[in-house]
């Protein structure tokens, strides 16, 4: 009995022997998901010599699965030995079923990897993307104006069921948060005026700035902040979510309009709430004020409410109230805009909401300044 | 090893609502085997499956894996021998936030650290495997058809090459076409995977050309349990009509 020739390449998953009729591939191990980095290292280390026939041997083969048996298939192929030419000997059933199935789909021509995008790329792409934005949101306001003028021609199309409840949700329940708001944006504010006041020995006229601060812009401003954190979020989520569950589709499947059912009764309560509630945080404020001018600068509630009578005009108050519709018709029209524009997945519900809130408050305080500089000509 | 059922479920009761929807259900599966749930909607196969991967737990009785108590082991341990499994939901469950690739990607990234060609190499196959035109591997899961989806969240399933498969109405929103394809990709698989299956299903086509054995849940309890033949010649009413229905259609 010769004694075998020597191996060629020798390694824990694979050996090289040189025999009768050309080489021998002898597979060893687990040819595994989990061994592939080592697999790749122990099949490059072999001189596996491509004009020859090769016999490939998996008798010593503890397990093979797809990906162990597509790296075999991808190293021999890319040395030029294909599939077929193959000599394969020492596989169990499966594990020929399996290579087999392995090598027949390997032939199909392999996915490139993601480009990512260059400079210019990405700048025309952000154009690209704020134009479309601007048109969307644009036809989103024409198709609600048209909505209304419907609504206002046939008032039977009024959803007054979804109208109540939204009075619910985006006032009724945010009174309280509305209140305590701008109760403590009352001491503060009082506070800060107290304590220049008091220097002068000035103490009563922190009731003029505290009023014309609350009323005029405070209340109005905070309030507006939030709803559009607080309804504004839930419209968009709540559309978003019908939206992705084509739940909205539905309604207009119905011959419902959806701007009927969703968009006009969410946006009727908001602008109907937003000055009642501003008007709940005047009074929320004014009373953290004087609470504040009663126990640290000694002026108490009863000349507090005479001095605010005399220097609070009522148009100072008129025009914070004023401008609180248009900030909720905003806060409204951009939350279910958002809500109607989610892609059908999970991440869009998320991207949107942010943008309701982040885009309604921008909007606020952009409204709040134009009012602000128009203020001479209103009054 | 080949001897013991990789899948037990002993006596297993389930309360929901107010109703036991399962009321003592036994099985085991074998290796190699393709098993398919069967029953009416609300028998509570799909919760029966989330019990057998350890996303519920039944009220009463034992659910096993790979000869280990659910009940009993530790999360850690749950989550190893999940690796060893590929679960297939009803609707894909694919991430929405990533490419077809990335989902795919997405298991082996997270249990294994390999190169980039690699990684990259393992999900061409396994798209090439569930017969995924490579231009869909780019593309999010919410713009490809049903049956691309479907396809896709299997070669998720297959990932980590699991020796195990669990399908929820794999099927189901197909057309004829696609449904008896993804069929055949799946037998295909089966066979020279050497994948063990239970599948739920309402596709009476699926259990013609895919199934070995058929257990039929009715009112909580197991009504049938073999071979589709020996189950289709049983004279229990719910199972009769079941394929009544079908046959003379």
């Amino acid at each position: 009995m010769s004694a075998p020739p020597p191996p060629v390449g020798t390694d824990a998953f694979c050996s090289l022997d040189a025999g009768p009729e050309g080489a021998a591939l002898s597979l060893r191990g687990a040819w595994t998901l989990a061994n592939l980095a080592a697999l790749r290292d122990a099949l490059a280390r072999l001189p596996i010599d491509p004009g020859a026939p090769l016999t490939v041997d998996g008798a010593a083969l503890d397990a093979l699965d797809s990906a162990g048996a597509n790296r075999l298939i991808a190293h021999l192929d890319g040395l030029g030995l294909r599939f077929p030419r193959l000599r394969l000997s020492g596989f169990g059933a499966q594990g020929m079923a399996l290579l087999h199935l392995v090598a027949g789909r390997h032939a199909l021509p392999a996915t490139a990897p993601l480009a990512r995008r260059g400079f210019g790329q990405a700048i025309g792409w952000h154009v690209m993307r704020v134009g479309h934005a601007t048109l969307s949101i644009l036809t989103f306001i024409g198709q609600t104006g048209q909505a209304f003028a419907q609504l206002l021609r046939r008032p039977g199309l009024f959803r007054a069921r979804e109208f109540f409840v939204q009075l619910e949700m985006v006032g009724l329940r945010a009174v309280p948060i509305v209140m305590l708001m701008s109760y403590l944006i009352g001491i503060v504010i009082a506070y800060l005026l107290g304590l220049q006041a008091k220097k002068y020995g000035a103490n009563v006229f922190v009731v003029d700035g505290v009023g014309l601060a609350i009323t005029r812009e405070l209340a109005p401003l905070m309030t507006a902040v939030i709803v559009a954190g607080r309804s504004g979020a839930a419209f968009t989520a709540h559309l978003g979510a019908m939206k992705v569950n084509q739940e909205i589709d539905a309604i207009a499947s119905l011959g419902l309009s959806p701007w009927q059912v969703l968009v006009l009764p969410r946006l009727l309560a908001l602008v109907l709430l937003m000055p009642l509630l501003t008007a709940v945080a005047d009074i929320a404020g004014i009373l953290g004020a004087a609470q504040v001018a009663s126990l640290h600068l000694g002026v108490t509630p009863h000349t507090f409410f005479d001095r605010l009578q005399d220097v609070l005009s009522t148009d100072t108050v008129l025009f914070g109230l004023m401008k609180t519709p248009v900030f909720a018709l905003a806060i409204a029209l951009i939350a279910c805009h958002n809500g109607f524009s989610v892609a059908r997945d999970a991440r869009s519900v998320g991207l949107r909401t942010t943008a309701t809130v982040v885009r309604s408050i921008v909007a606020v305080i952009l409204i709040d300044s134009a009012f602000a500089v128009a203020y001479p000509e209103l009054m | 090893m080949s001897d013991r059922p990789i899948v037990e479920a002993t006596n297993v009761r389930t309360r929901l609502g107010g109703r036991w929807v399962h009321d003592g259900v036994s099985f085991a599966l074998r290796r190699g085997e393709i098993t398919a749930l069967i029953g009416g909607s609300g028998t509570g196969k799909t919760v029966l499956l989330r019990e057998l991967v350890g996303l519920e737990r039944p009220t009463e009785g034992r659910v096993s894996l790979f000869g280990e108590d659910l009940a009993s082991i530790s999360g850690q341990r749950l989550n190893a021998l999940r690796r060893r499994f590929g679960l297939l939901f009803q609707d894909g469950a694919l991430f929405s936030a990533m490419s077809v690739a990335e989902n795919v990607a997405a298991p082996v990234v997270e249990h294994l650290s390999l190169p980039d060609d690699l990684l990259c190499e393992v999900v061409n196959l396994k798209l090439n495997l569930v017969g995924l035109p490579l231009d869909a591997a780019r593309r999010r899961p919410s713009e490809l058809s049903g049956g691309m989806r479907k396809r896709a969240a299997l070669a998720r399933a297959l990932a980590l090459e699991p020796e195990l498969l669990f399908l929820d109405e794999p099927t189901s929103g197909l057309d004829p076409l696609g449904a008896r394809e993804f069929d055949h990709t799946l037998r295909v698989l089966v066979d020279s995977l050497g994948l063990t299956v239970l599948l739920t299903t309402h596709d009476l086509d699926t259990l013609y050309d895919l199934v070995d054995r058929v257990i039929v849940l009715h009112e909580g309890k197991v009504i049938g349990d073999g071979p589709l033949k020996e189950v289709a010649r049983s004279q229990h009413e719910w199972i009769r009509s079941y394929f009544d229905t079908r046959m003379t259609g």
